[in-house]
């Protein structure tokens, strides 16, 4: 014979301070629980809603350039650093966490237009207009850092005169070269004044360099012929290029995916490519109305900040062809420069108002210590929302942003244009013998040819 | 000179099919003279050259000529006999001159000739001219390796070592430079070939750094296929805080205070750590005392002896002494344990008193059943399971409750439990026991059988009674078989007397009529609960055999009430017992016969009855009852005669006679679909409106309003007919769209998924902790990017994966891998 009996034991069941939680135990047949779906839908849509509440991704402005910024450059060893320059020649080296100037860097002649910090973050390069490419040493941060108000300025360590303009640096990750790019693609040592290496291929000058950061012997440059090329140091020759129909502004590699390199285009759009397969992109991004000036991946590989001339900052996902995040202040200008942090928490941009901008990378995202059940219920709001996402209501608040009155009107513009030209195509197509009209997909039609 | 002519003519005459008069006039001297010039710059030249060398100048050679020749040879000429040679043979003339280079020199022999002949000056001359006259091309650039000659292009008329080599024929060492030059042809090994042009070079070192940049990248594919396709990935998950062992945090320490220092010099002591090491036997050594340090310790030994020995003493004392209150205790431990053994008669009596005044007391209060304050606090927060001490302190409690709460022998209680009194009982007398029980159980199926509300009079529910009501009286049949077995051959008649009673509902099987009609006898006093107001009145006329009757005619009046419940129930108990088929089965026909015939008879009475008034019913019962009175004295079974069993079909249909199903459910559906697919209203005219003139009037409804009417009914019938349910007769098939359920479904496919069903078997299980185990509801709810802020995440570093070895997500989920950046 069964006896069930109700046997709760009451060491289980007493709290050893009143503080502590009541335990709850739970039936989870689900026929208990008809209503789940409904529910766990309107802890989405709630979810998104308060996501919309706690959007406040404004975090500060770091002011005290005198001109545009033109470039930036993250210490890829301290969180708290980052290096900018301004077009009038001045360098700057600021603690994000207080939003303050550590110190200067004073001697250049003209803009300054490529910046960037060794791997341990001990040497900063800049190069610019001036002809010059300087070598400076950053002070090590201390914990007075932030209490120091008075800006005390640096010497360059050293000083290289070349033959040209330069128009961006970038250095390798864990090595001691970095590549400037002017005339021609030339690859420097710490030590040396004179370049290592000089790549010309086209007579065309360089406009952007950035090295590979999971294969530090691989770089891509883009020039103002509106091609893309990629080199390899180790043979020390050129491997790829491809021409596009226009120019590209900046590249950013995927630094978890050392093949996949996404570059910002002038057209508003940005192109992300397999190394592997120039002819034809990976994905195209598109939600800028103008010239996207730059572009930063974010260390887990998964998104990417772009900065446009359209006065906005747009967060990207890696394969997704429209932006997840839009950030535009009144006062922004054109961004020139943006930069994601070295732990994918916050996203700096510099624009021509010159001001730097500190924003968060998720808007909603609270900062902070989080207790453990805080966190948890994050994450559960953010899986709830994610399943639903797909549903209209949700959809509707999840994707909605205020834009700026002439992002708006240009972004109809654009579609307008665009509608026009699709309904033209169709047109033709229809009005042809079947299959002499091919229309290109999107990812291989702003690419002209690949060159070997 | 005759080559060419041979030549021009075959040109010539092709030309003559096709076009005549093409090109300028030109001498034919000088045409010729331009002829000539070619030949030596392609004197030693291949077929094809001397083609495009005539090619150049065709145009202007072939015109004239042909014009002059014409002019000259109207009549001279035989046009046919050169016409035809020149068609069979021209594409070899073109294609192999080999033979026209061979006499060339011929050609060019007659040429002067002719020029002698006609122009009467000597060969040597034009000769000279030919010679001289040489066309010039003017390259804009300066020869180099980027802008070779035509020549070079071409591979011809290169500079060989044979060229350097003929003017030493014949000089001293010549031939010892000769073989060494053969020597260095056949020796192929050495021979080194002019560079490609950088360009070309260029190139092929793209080629070969692209390539290994593919492969490059190529590595990487595994690892990043992993990431990607991992539903989480982890930044940082293993960041250094620090030491993580107590030997680590051990060889930090340094002795900063006295102590530490003095320990720590012991332990460094090099001669104490070699005599451990050895055997220890030099640690005797180490360890002799000194006298001093010896008196010092005995004396302090000595002096904790005697501390310990005084506080012994003391404790001896103190429990010997006795304190009032231990007193107290004890005479009340004394009291309570032996009251009544040796006590006065009148003291036992107060005491008694006492003792009861303090029973009710506890009786009313519970005041030691834990339900006191201290109690309470105690079990809410489980000390009593801590302590041992607060355990015995609330038993003892319940002991208490329990001794003064018991009841006393010697106190006679008259409200004795029925238990109790069953006990007793049941010593005297099982068999009026058990007619009890059976008492009881047929009473409780005999409930059971009354027709209660409106509710339970319908079709439907009349037959689940029923059903219930025979499966309730199935088993009181087998309950009062045990009973009697129980009972053996104690169980008096009256027992079995009781089980008739009710028989003539269901029971009646297994008695015999006789029996049963003895029953009826004693019936009556307890029929109260089963019969209704108007049957009591009945029954208290009290002859057994018209008892029978009016029960029967309670039932039929209970089907002219309309009431089917009773009357299938009554009907099919009737059928069911097994007594009243035998009769049924001897006379069959007769059974039928007298069905078909009862059956009009009673609906006549029905009508009869619906008809009059209520003392008229009043009147026809009497009758009947008379009529069945007569038939009872014929037969103690009359009543089955004039209550034929009737035939399957009709009791069927009488069984269902209220529920029409079928139309039931065409109407049904038949609201379903008006209003899924409304139908249309109907055109009418409205008053005042079309009514101006009789015309308006003739003419009825415009048309358009009654086109449009059509069409909507049209449209109607098309949608009805879509309707999934519209084959089929008897399925609805709801197609009406819950509102509020629409929003919880999407329209089309969400982007990742590819089939229908993946997607909803993602959607299926929900995710929220009050419907998950707490350990999975993180996994379920877990981020794609698990990262902390302010740490550097790192740019990914290679590693080897194993493309085919495939991580199953469940394995993955459960096990954080950590991954990325570290």
């Amino acid at each position: 014979m069964k006896i069930k009996t109700l046997s709760r034991s009451v060491d289980e069941y007493t709290r050893e301070r009143s503080q502590d939680l009541q335990r709850v135990f739970h039936n989870f047949d689900p026929s208990l629980r008809p209503m789940e779906k409904a529910v766990e839908y309107q802890r989405a849509l709630t979810a998104a809603k308060l996501e919309k509440i706690f959007a406040r991704p404004f975090v500060g402005a770091m002011d005290g350039h005198r001109d545009g910024v033109s470039c930036m450059a993250k210490n890829p060893n301290y969180l708290k650093g980052i290096f900018s320059a301004s077009m009038d020649g001045d360098i700057r080296l600021w603690d994000i966490s207080s939003r303050r100037t550590v110190c200067q860097f004073p001697g250049h002649q003209g803009a300054v237009r490529g910046l960037t910090a060794s791997t341990d973050g001990n040497v900063l390069v800049s190069c610019g207009t001036d002809c010059t490419v300087r070598l400076w040493n950053v002070p090590r941060p201390s914990l007075e850092d932030s209490s120091i108000s008075s800006e005390n300025f640096i010497e360059p360590s050293a000083t290289y005169v070349w033959k040209n303009a330069f128009w961006a640096v970038d250095h390798q990750f864990e090595g001691d070269l970095f590549a400037t790019a002017g005339a021609q693609l030339d690859i420097w040592n710490h030590n040396r004044s004179q370049p290592v290496q000089s790549f010309q291929w086209g007579t065309d000058s360089v406009i952007s360099v950035r090295f590979n950061p999971g294969e530090p012997n691989l770089l891509a440059t883009s020039a103002s012929d509106r091609s893309i090329t990629i080199y390899d140091l180790r043979l020390s020759s050129a491997a790829r290029k491809i021409i596009m129909m226009t120019k590209t502004n900046s590249i950013a590699w995927n630094p978890m995916e050392p093949m996949n390199l996404t570059a910002a285009n002038e057209d508003g759009s940005c192109y992300s490519f397999d190394g592997r397969k120039l002819d034809e992109a990976k994905c195209v991004h598109k939600d800028h109305v103008s010239a996207v000036m730059d572009i930063d991946f974010s260390p887990t590989g998964r998104e990417f900040v772009t900065g446009s001339y359209d006065r906005s900052v747009r967060i990207f996902p890696y394969n997704g062809g429209h932006s997840r995040e839009i950030y535009h202040t009144k006062r922004m200008q054109r961004v020139f420069c943006v930069k994601y942090s070295c732990d994918a928490t916050y996203v700096i941009s510099g624009s021509d108002d010159t001001n730097l901008r500190l924003w968060k990378a998720k808007a909603s995202e609270q900062l902070g210590f989080i207790l453990p059940r805080e966190q948890k219920k994050h994450e559960y709001n953010e899986a709830v929302k994610n399943r639903y996402k797909h549903l209209s209501e949700v959809k509707r608040i999840v994707r909605h942003r205020h834009l700026p009155k002439p992002i708006y009107k240009a972004m109809g513009i654009i579609r307008t244009v665009n509608d026009s030209k699709r309904r033209k195509e169709a047109r033709r197509k229809a009005h042809s013998a079947p299959g002499t009209v091919v229309t290109a997909p999107l990812r291989k039609r702003k690419i002209i040819k690949e060159v070997e | 000179m005759g080559g060419g002519e041979k030549r021009k003519s075959s040109f010539k005459n092709l030309a003559n099919a096709k076009k005549r008069r093409t090109g300028p006039h030109l001498p034919s001297s000088i045409l010729k003279t331009i002829a000539n010039e070619k030949r030596p710059l392609n004197s030693d030249e291949g077929d094809d050259e001397i083609d495009s060398a005539y090619g150049d100048f065709y145009e202007y050679e072939e015109g004239v000529p042909e014009e002059e020749s014409r002019k000259n040879n109207r009549y001279e000429r035989v046009v046919n006999y050169e016409f035809e040679l020149a068609e069979d043979c021209e594409d070899e003339n073109v294609e192999s001159e080999d033979d026209d280079d061979d006499d060339d020199d011929d050609d060019d022999d007659r040429h002067s000739r002719m020029l002698k002949n006609v122009t009467e000056l000597p060969i040597s001359a034009f000769q000279g001219e030919s010679k001289n006259k040489r066309v010039v091309f003017t390259e804009p650039y300066p020869e180099s390796e980027f802008n070779p000659t035509r020549d070079v292009l071409e591979g011809k008329s290169l500079t060989t070592i044979d060229d350097f080599m003929e003017p030493l024929q014949g000089l001293h060492g010549n031939s010892q430079l000769s073989n060494m030059i053969s020597r260095m042809r056949k020796d192929t090994q050495s021979l080194v070939h002019a560079p490609l042009p950088k360009p070309e070079q260029e190139r092929l070192e793209r080629d070969v750094a692209n390539e290994l940049v593919y492969k490059g990248f190529d590595i990487w594919v595994p690892l990043v296929k992993r990431n990607r396709e991992a539903p989480t990935i982890y930044f940082n998950q293993d960041v250094n805080v620090g030491y993580s062992t107590v030997g680590a945090i051990a060889s930090q320490f340094h002795p900063r205070t006295e102590f530490e220092m003095k320990m720590a010099s012991l332990l460094d002591d090099h001669e104490i750590l070699e005599a451990h090491k050895e055997d220890g036997a030099r640690l005797l050594e180490f360890n002799e005392v000194s006298m001093e340090d010896h008196i010092k310790r005995r004396n302090h030994v000595a002096k904790m002896r005697s501390m310990l020995f005084r506080v012994d003493l003391k404790h001896k004392r103190i429990k010997q002494i006795k304190s009032k209150t231990y007193h107290r205790l004890k005479n009340k431990d004394l009291n309570q344990s032996g009251v009544g053994a040796f006590m006065e008669p009148a003291m036992a009596k107060e005491e008694a008193k006492k003792q009861e005044a303090r029973r009710v007391k506890e009786r009313m209060t519970l005041k030691h059943k834990n339900t006191g304050q201290w109690a309470k606090r105690m079990l809410s927060r489980g000390l009593n399971r801590k302590y041992d001490v607060t355990q015995a302190a609330l038993s003892k409690q319940l002991q208490i409750h329990a001794t003064l709460s018991r009841k006393m022998n010697s106190t006679k209680d008259e409200s004795s439990s029925d238990e109790e009194d069953l006990n007793d009982g049941s010593d005297q007398d099982t068999s009026k026991l058990i007619a009890e029980a059976k008492e009881k159980i047929l009473k409780t199926v005999d409930d059971d059988e009354v027709p209660i509300s409106r509710l339970m009079s319908l079709p439907f529910m009349a037959r689940a009674v029923k059903k219930k009501n025979e499966e309730a009286k199935e088993e009181g049949k087998r309950d009062i078989e045990e009973l009697e077995k129980f009972g053996g051959a104690e169980t008096s008649k009256k027992s079995t007397n009781v089980v008739g009673r009710r028989v003539f509902g269901a029971e009646a099987p297994k008695e015999s009529e006789k029996e049963s009609d003895n029953l009826f006898d004693n019936s009556d006093s307890s029929d109260n609960d089963m019969e209704d107001n108007e049957l009591e009145a009945v029954k208290d006329n009290a002859s057994p055999a018209r008892n029978t009757e009016t029960i029967m005619e309670a039932e039929k009046l209970d089907d002219i009430a309309g009431n089917p419940a009773s009357k299938t129930t009554f009907d099919v108990a009737l059928y069911a017992s097994g007594s009243w088929k035998k009769m049924t089965g001897c006379k069959n026909a007769e059974s039928k016969k007298a069905s078909k015939t009862h059956v009009p008879i009673s609906q006549s009475q029905d009508k009869k009855e619906s008809s009059d008034s209520e003392s008229d019913d009043s009147e026809s019962d009497d009758s009947e009852s008379e009529a069945e009175q007569m038939v009872d004295g014929i037969l103690t079974c009359g009543s089955k005669e004039t209550y034929e069993i009737p035939c399957q079909a009709e009791l069927v249909s009488r069984a269902f006679a209220g529920d029409d199903v079928e139309g039931d459910f065409e109407k049904d559906k038949q609201e379903v679909l008006n209003q899924e697919v409304p139908e249309p209203e109907k055109p009418v005219q409205v008053a005042g409106w079309g009514h101006w003139t009789n015309n308006q009037n003739k003419r009825g409804l415009p048309s358009r309003i009654v086109r449009e009417h059509e069409e909507a009914k049209k449209t109607r019938e098309q949608a009805l007919r879509k309707r999934k349910d519209a084959s089929f007769k008897h399925v609805i098939i709801s197609e009406k769209v819950d509102k509020k359920a629409e929003k919880l479904q999407t329209k089309s496919l969400p982007y990742p998924y590819t089939s229908k069903e993946v997607f909803e078997q993602s959607m299926r299980m929900p995710i929220g902790p009050e419907f998950n185990p707490t350990t999975i509801v993180g996994v379920l709810n877990r981020p794609e990017v698990v990262k902390k802020a302010g740490v550097i995440i790192k740019p990914v570093k290679f590693e080897e994966v194993n493309p085919n070895d495939e991580h199953p997500r469940s394995h993955q989920k459960q096990k954080p891998k950590k991954k990325g950046g570290k």
